[in-house]
């Protein structure tokens, strides 16, 4: 990865690799102190930086139209919602509470094994080369799949999330006095 | 962009499986639950970028990868909402919205 | 080959009257009842001459139906028609008929008269049955049934507590020996049932068969006789299971006759006699056969000089009887057993049947409560008279005949220690006729002792007539030993096709003759002429007489056992059942609860707890799927 690093720069394709150097950090840091911090609001607050370079890695990748919806919906409404929860819980508290329970020994094990496990199998596998991204409107074949192949699709999501909303508003109705 | 990706796919897949397993340590070891629906986001968002990655690297003529993502993206926005709704609840009932506390299923 | 088939109304007979009577009793027939029964018998009887006569005194023969077949065993129901099975069928329907005539006079006016002789049927079917059965499974299955039989008589009048207790002592002694007589026909059929194919193992000719080639080992054989045998000393009363027979005396008088004299507990010297190949296998067995009968024999004869209970005498005389019975065969002499069974029969059912016609009349079993009866019962008194004589082997009665040919018999054998049995066998004639005369002299003879005997009369025809027949057979029953009417030859032909009367002694004779008088003579200077007075002897030597009232103190010695060893035996099987299989099951179920609490440990209900376990699992799934090869994801990999 270096020799390449080393010839896209003499290339031009610096900016590229820089770029997703940066959100890769952006991804992973951000990511790390969500799970991490002592203070409930702040990782939730720390989500946000992580889902927008998420919406940067899209853009890298070339699909600007999921980048947006990226930012609206996830940085938008989940975070935001969110911290509607963390108000309504008063989850801030004695700083001297416990943020972490008994498994972080092998909760860390358990995620550390998995990750080591995929990654050496990527690592054993000879990935065949990108090609160019075909030519046309990438959003208008987004709308095109969305409206023809995957239309049942698009529709039941629709109605997935017209139950969520009703469903959140009974679970969270407050109970009659 | 448009012209032959710059970075091997392995890069992408990567910093997703990375992203899968800090998620997890959030689902594994906090106390909180909306932490442990944060960590459940970032293992969803991780799941995205692979998708995306696969979409990318496979041509981009089949957009089978990008509404797959959509159609994770919709349910996650779903799920957190009804998961938010249940912890609202569960904080009224029990006071509290530590994890290890809620153990009514004990034994 | 139907003739064949006839035969099996021998036993037949008696059932159909069982059941006729069964249905008269439902209808108030009551009456009728004894008449059914005695046709009955008087064509089994006819029945019975015919088979002796088919059998020309040397041929035998068998028919028989399969009833039953389980995996490679087969049981049938059958008839073996030989020179013993028809001299017991004579005998069981002669003295059976006989004793029903008495009871139509003894148990007139008796609640239960239906019910009564709806038993005696049974009893006499089952009874026939036995002797004429062909395998020893059916002779099994009929035992138990006499002895079914014998405790519905015996316990005839149940609501008296002691006839109740005696139907069921006899009923549970005997069934003790019935196990050994279990354990020996399963032996056979288990150890020995794939010798004889697919035919059954259990008939006699064809035991007899596999005896005679050698197929079961001495050892085997000597255990499967004395486990026969252990039956026979349960039904004949031999020591030491005889503690039933003067208990069973609770009974009416006429099924003491039948039953406890001279068929039932014959049924014992019968299976020894039909199954004598395989005692003949087993020269201990036979030793264990002679000494035991050489016991009995001697116990029985003074426990009987100490009773005062008429019937009780009489019980302890047929326990004796049939310890000489044991004893010749025991010592070879089959046909001297077999001869003194027959004349034993009749004489010893005509005591019984005198002793009924007497009790009949003076209301109680205390012989010193009568006397004097011989002026005022003089038929009973004269009958009784010729059983006593015959009882004590008097020339010419037929108990000589066949007591000496027993005394013979144990002379003449080679079996060890002989001689001490021949002496025993000696000490009991003399006792025999002791106790027997005793008896006659206190009964008969002297003074009235109470107002009963006083007033006592003479029984009514339809018991006396019995009496006399009775007398009649006793008397000339001892020509069988030279000539069995209808055949060619005495009774020892007869039953052993081919071999010789044993020879006798004039010796033996003049011992046995001597000694019984002499007997007769003690009784009658002690109990006639009062020279010697029992209570003075009684006083010389009162731990001969304890000994003897309390009869040797065994029925004392069998309580101790049954309630020290078997209840100990017992508490012991409770308490392995209680804590072993108890334990066994309450252990699995005390396991799953362990195991299961263990468990449960597993159960948190953290949430977390249990994505970990996923997780983990997960990982060990892909360990397992790509630790060998990366074939799945180069499969997954097939793009461009």
């Amino acid at each position: 990865m270096t020799a390449a690093l080393s010839q896209h720069l003499q290339s031009g394709s610096f900016w590229y690799v820089f770029a997703f150097v940066c959100c890769a950090a952006g991804v992973l840091i951000p990511g790390l102190l969500v799970v991490t911090s002592r203070n409930i609001l702040h990782s939730a607050l720390w989500l946000l930086p992580c889902l927008a370079s998420v919406a940067g890695l899209f853009l890298l990748l070339g699909a600007e139209m999921l980048a947006a919806i990226q930012i609206l919906v996830y940085c938008g409404g989940i975070v935001v919602l969110v911290l509607f929860a963390v108000m309504l819980t008063h989850g801030l508290g004695h700083a001297d509470i416990r943020v972490v329970n008994q498994q972080l020994l092998w909760g860390f094990i358990g995620a550390a094994g998995l990750a080591g496990i995929v990654l050496h199998l990527l690592s054993r596998q000879m990935w065949p080369v990108g090609s160019s991204l075909a030519p046309g409107d990438v959003t208008g074949r987004l709308a095109e799949a969305l409206l023809s192949p995957y239309v049942l699709a698009f529709e039941v999501s629709s109605i997935v999330l017209l139950v969520a909303m009703v469903g959140a508003i009974v679970i969270a109705r407050a109970e009659p006095e | 962009m448009t012209s032959a990706p710059l970075i091997p796919i392995h890069s992408y897949l990567v910093v997703s499986v990375l992203l899968f397993a800090i998620g997890l340590v959030g689902v594994f070891t906090r106390r909180n639950a909306i932490a442990v629906l944060l960590g459940i986001e970032l293992m969803l968002n991780a799941a995205n970028i692979n998708f995306v990655a696969f979409w990318r690297y496979s041509g981009g003529a089949q957009m089978e990868g990008q509404v797959f993502t959509l159609v994770i993206i919709t349910v996650a926005a779903a799920e957190a909402a009804i998961a938010l709704a249940i912890i609202l609840n569960v904080y009224r009932k029990f006071r509290t919205v530590n994890v290890d506390q809620i153990n009514l299923m004990k034994g | 080959m139907l003739g064949g088939y006839t035969l099996f109304l021998i036993p037949g007979f008696p059932f159909i009257a069982f059941v006729l009577i069964a249905a008269l009793l439902l209808r108030r027939g009551e009456r009728v009842a004894p008449f059914v029964l005695i046709a009955a018998l008087l064509g089994s009887l006819s029945l019975s001459v015919f088979a002796l006569a088919l059998t020309e005194g040397h041929k035998s023969f068998s028919a028989a139906l399969t009833w039953l077949q389980v995996g490679s065993v087969t049981l049938e129901i059958g008839v073996l028609i030989d020179g013993l099975s028809c001299i017991m069928m004579i005998v069981v329907c002669t003295v059976s008929l006989l004793v029903q005539i008495y009871s139509i006079g003894y148990m007139k006016g008796e609640t239960g008269y239906g019910r009564y002789f709806a038993y005696m049927s049974l009893f006499s079917g089952a009874m026939l049955g036995l002797v004429i059965a062909d395998n020893i499974a059916q002779t099994y299955i009929f035992w138990e049934l006499v002895g079914i039989c014998s405790y519905l008589l015996i316990g005839f009048w149940y609501r008296r507590p002691s006839a109740a207790a005696a139907a069921k002592k006899a009923f549970v002694v005997t069934r003790f020996g019935d196990l050994g007589f279990l354990t020996a026909i399963l032996i056979l059929s288990f150890q020995h049932h794939g010798l004889l194919g697919p035919h059954s193992v259990f008939g006699f000719r064809q035991l007899e068969h596999l005896v005679s080639t050698g197929a079961i080992a001495t050892g085997a054989a000597t255990v499967i006789a004395l486990l026969l045998f252990s039956g026979a000393v349960g039904k004949s009363a031999q020591f030491p299971l005889h503690i039933w027979l003067p208990d069973a005396m609770e009974g009416p008088t006429p099924v003491s006759a039948l039953i406890h004299a001279a068929t039932m507990v014959a049924a014992g010297v019968y299976l020894v006699a039909r199954t004598y190949f395989i005692f003949a296998a087993a020269p201990t067995a036979l030793f264990v056969v002679a000494i035991i009968g050489v016991t009995t024999l001697f116990l029985a004869a003074t426990m009987g000089v100490a009773e005062n209970d008429i019937k009780r005498v009489l019980a302890y005389s047929t326990i004796s009887q049939l310890g000489y019975m044991m004893l010749a065969l025991g010592v070879g002499g089959y046909a001297a057993g077999v001869f003194h069974l027959t004349t034993h029969a009749f004489f010893k059912a005509l005591l019984f049947l005198t002793a009924g016609s007497v009790i009949h009349a003076v209301h109680t079993n205390d012989m010193w409560q009568m006397g004097g009866l011989i002026r005022r019962m003089p038929i009973t008194a004269l009958t009784c008279l010729v059983g006593a004589l015959a009882l004590a082997g008097i020339f010419p009665l037929s108990g000589f005949w066949s007591k000496d040919a027993v005394l013979a018999a144990i002379w003449s054998s080679h079996l060890p220690g002989h001689q001490v049995m021949f002496v025993f066998a000696l000490i009991g004639v003399t006792l025999t006729a002791f106790y027997m005369f005793r008896l006659w002299f206190v009964t008969f003879t002297g003074r009235p002792r109470s107002e009963a005997a006083e007033h006592a009369h003479e029984s009514p025809l339809v018991m006396t007539a019995p009496l006399l027949l009775l007398a009649l057979l006793a008397v000339v029953a001892g020509a069988l030993e030279f000539r069995v009417p209808l055949t060619a030859g005495g009774i020892a032909g007869v039953l052993r096709p081919g071999a010789e009367p044993e020879t006798t002694s004039a010796l033996v004779i003049a011992a046995s003759f001597l000694l019984a008088m002499a007997g007769i003579g003690v009784a009658w200077a002690a109990y006639r002429a009062e020279h010697i007075s029992p209570a003075s002897f009684n006083e010389r030597f009162p731990a001969i007489y304890r000994l003897l009232k309390n009869a040797w103190y065994l029925n004392r010695a069998w309580e101790l056992f049954a309630t020290r060893v078997v209840i100990a035996g017992a508490r012991l099987a409770a308490w392995f059942d209680r804590h072993i299989v108890n334990g066994m099951v309450d252990g699995v179920a005390w396991l799953a609860g362990w195991t299961a609490n263990r468990l449960r440990t597993a159960q948190t209900g953290q949430m977390q707890f249990y994505a970990l376990v996923f997780i983990c699992a997960l990982i060990a799934g892909l360990i397992v799927v790509f630790g060998r090869e990366q074939t799945l994801l180069g499969l997954v990999m097939r793009g461009p």
